[in-house]
């Protein structure tokens, strides 16, 4: 581990032409580069997305009202919405984090595989674009819901470009995903930094690697789907016709891609929350074991789940999916237990990223709530494709997806730029994006129950709906509202941002991470500590409070 | 680590029990019928993570113990060499381009296809041969 290939210090303290700057950019193979890449790429496709989100709000504001001019804009724009924020924006981000971060944290130099993960990237980056560039072509994009149903979604029902370049684009930037799970498993198997034993990685590590492990069992369905589909739709093919009983093929094969990709999007963040918690309470992770089995049972469980979003056809067997989706809150319930059990009469103090894993705690426990209400067939076949399954999972994957990036973006900011962000602009904009979220989503469980249905492009003053849907809207514009003073803050800290020259700015770190520069060197370390327990960085920092294998090996010299 | 492998074969195991499970309880509720599209799923990830754990094992057991798998190895202790690193390459953009191009060309004609594939399969030998030769070689 000693020596990586040898970077000449002296060439990046000289001061870069802009174009040698974008030439490096284009080039990296850097793991950080890269994650920052997915980073920013990843974060302007939450914007886009969350501009068409805004403009259904402002469409269901009233009953009745003509904001999209045509029925089908509005259903491309859920339909792109629902795409852009689970696979161009919440499953990179995953990507980001692991690849900022998952490397330095088990002590190695770089991922396994750099030039893959680069290729990794520019799957995605080109996938998206051509899956959102039906929102160039005249008939426009894609409109059959992000879950694309077949027979809806074959030419005789959803003719147009839009739909076969949403089917070839998720196909690319889904070979990306797989790609960077492999780079992803195969770097945490085989660089860790001696002493990194598997049960002393840090939560997130573990987290990636399941995550990882859940990529390569689930994006290929994805991809023979989409294959499949693209044929239908192009070549003539007849693979999900109705009378060979396609359509039952396609949910069957998406949503076992689809519900383990709720997952992909959970557990990662998951992680980020468990490395936070611990820093701001003081305390070390409460039951290490007990988290890392529970995520390895909730990534086993949910591929076994997926029929429990298929109750409604009536061909699925409702009892095991009913068992499997109900047993897989145990282990969720574990985490959250472990999650308090960390707090539990720690010294907690309220920084930003510590506001923001609170909030996702809150949040995700009110959408598991739900999620087991749905898991049974008898509340599903009332709720099914109503609001409140629309509040549930906006519950679920922004509660952990978005607080959660939050959280992390704030928390390793000054390990990514060696600058801490503003924590005053932070608390606004947590207590803005908080509130603006509950106002927007929470009513709409109670709109559910009275009986909106998802996807209506409109609705009638006599359905009783409307006041519920202007609290909502007017929650909506809350939540977009919040974005500004982020930005604002990324920009004033990039500005006159102070440079913090420490390895732990928030003074109680434990992972490997906190024991390197900020920002990070090129191979990430110069010198690293002696690993003997899931928190070196602590250990080194904090020596009369560390680790017992740290403090004996101390003593013995 | 042994830990690897076993993970693995658990899953291996999980997902078989799992599909018996499936395959036994759906033909006892819908009079001894086949659900072929679900219990084929599940079956294949048993064998996949049953791949990756005899994989994971054979290798274990070809390199003994590693420093990283040690709980008292030092800094000191692992590779001196931990591997080559490309500093930087330009063939992952064209090679994610050019694939894109190919993507494109299935929704959008064949006529595209006939440009990216060759770009592609350029970017591609680029991409392998890329650290074989020139200066930087390994």
């Amino acid at each position: 581990m000693a020596t990586a290939t040898k970077s000449a210090p002296s060439a990046s303290m000289q001061k870069k032409s802009k174009g040698r700057i974008v030439v490096d950019w284009l080039t990296t193979t850097d793991h950080k580069k890269i994650g920052y890449l997915y980073l920013i790429t990843s974060f302007i496709y939450f914007l886009i997305g969350g501009v068409m989100a805004l403009i259904i709000r402002a469409q269901l504001a009233a009953p009745g009202l003509d904001i999209v001019q045509t029925k089908e804009q509005y259903n491309q724009l859920f339909t792109m919405h629902g795409t852009i924020m689970l696979l161009m924006f919440a499953t990179p981000l995953f990507a980001a984090f692991a690849n900022i971060l998952m490397p330095v944290q088990i002590g190695a130099p770089d991922v396994a595989f750099p030039r893959l993960n680069a290729i990794a990237y520019w799957f995605y980056f080109f996938g998206s674009f051509i899956a959102v560039a039906g929102f160039f072509t005249p008939q426009g994009a894609a409109s059959f819901g992000w879950f694309a149903y077949a027979p809806l979604s074959n030419t005789t029902f959803s003719p147009g470009l839009g739909g076969d370049l949403w089917v070839f684009g998720l196909a690319l930037s889904g070979f990306g995903t797989i790609m960077g799970g492999v780079n992803f498993i195969t770097t945490i198997l085989t660089m860790r930094a001696p002493g990194m034993t598997m049960f002393r990685m840090p939560i997130f590590t573990w987290n990636t690697l399941v995550t990882s492990i859940l990529v390569i069992m689930c994006f290929p369905p994805l991809a023979a789907a989409l294959f499949a589909l693209g044929a239908d739709r192009r070549f003539g093919a007849h693979i999900f016709d109705p009378e060979n009983g396609g359509p039952m093929l396609w949910q069957h094969l998406f949503w076992f891609f689809g519900h383990p990709e709720v997952y992909i999007l959970a557990l990662p963040f998951f992680g980020i929350v468990s490395e936070i918690f611990p820093v701001f309470s003081r305390k070390p992770i409460f039951g290490y074991k007990t988290l890392v089995f529970a995520t390895i049972a909730i990534a086993a469980l949910s591929m076994t789940v997926w029929a429990h979003h298929m109750y409604v056809t009536g061909g699925v067997l409702l009892p095991f999916f009913a068992f499997t989706t109900m047993l897989i809150a145990v282990p969720t319930g574990v985490k959250v237990f472990n999650w308090i059990g960390t707090m539990w009469k720690g010294s907690i103090t309220f920084e930003t990223p510590m506001l923001y894993s609170l909030g996702f705690l809150t949040t995700f426990i009110f959408g598991g709530l739900t999620g087991v209400i749905l898991a049974s067939p008898t509340l599903d076949f009332h709720l099914s494709d109503s609001y409140f399954v629309v509040a549930h999972f906006h519950y679920v994957v922004f509660g952990t997806v978005v607080f959660a990036m939050f959280a992390g973006i704030y928390f390793w900011y000054p390990k990514m730029t060696g600058k801490m962000l503003n924590e005053r602009l932070g608390k606004i904009q947590f207590w803005l994006l908080f509130l603006g979220f509950h106002a927007t989503f929470l009513i709409q469980h109670w709109l559910g129950v009275i009986g909106m249905p998802r996807r209506y492009a409109t609705y009638l003053p006599e359905d009783g709906f409307a006041w519920m849907n202007l609290v909502s809207t007017l929650g909506s514009a809350l939540l977009g509202i919040s974005i500004i003073p982020f930005l604002w803050n990324i920009y004033i800290t990039a500005k006159r941002g102070v440079k913090t020259n420490l390895n732990d700015p928030w003074g109680y770190g434990r992972s490997l991470e906190w024991a390197t520069e900020s920002p990070f060197p090129r191979h990430n370390f110069t010198s690293m500590p002696r690993v003997r327990s899931e928190s070196p960085a602590f250990d080194l920092n904090h020596p009369e409070h560390a680790a017992p294998e740290a403090k004996t090996e101390k003593k013995k010299g | 680590m042994k830990f690897n492998a076993q993970l693995m074969w658990f899953l291996a195991a999980f997902y078989a029990l799992a599909s018996g499970g499936y395959i036994v309880w759906y033909a006892n509720s819908n009079r001894g019928a086949f659900e072929p599209i679900g219990s084929a799923a599940i079956a294949m990830l048993s064998i996949m993570a049953a791949f990756l754990a005899f994989y994971l094992q054979m290798t274990q057991k070809r390199q003994g113990p590693v420093p990283e798998d040690r709980l008292d190895a030092l800094v000191e202790d692992g590779d001196f060499e931990a591997g080559y690193f490309a500093p930087w390459s330009w063939w992952p953009l064209f090679m994610g381009l050019f694939a894109s191009v190919c993507f494109a060309a299935l929704a959008i004609g064949w006529w595209m296809f006939f440009i990216g594939f060759p770009l592609a399969l350029v970017a591609l030998i680029g991409f392998v041969l890329e650290r074989s030769r020139g200066q930087n070689a390994h």
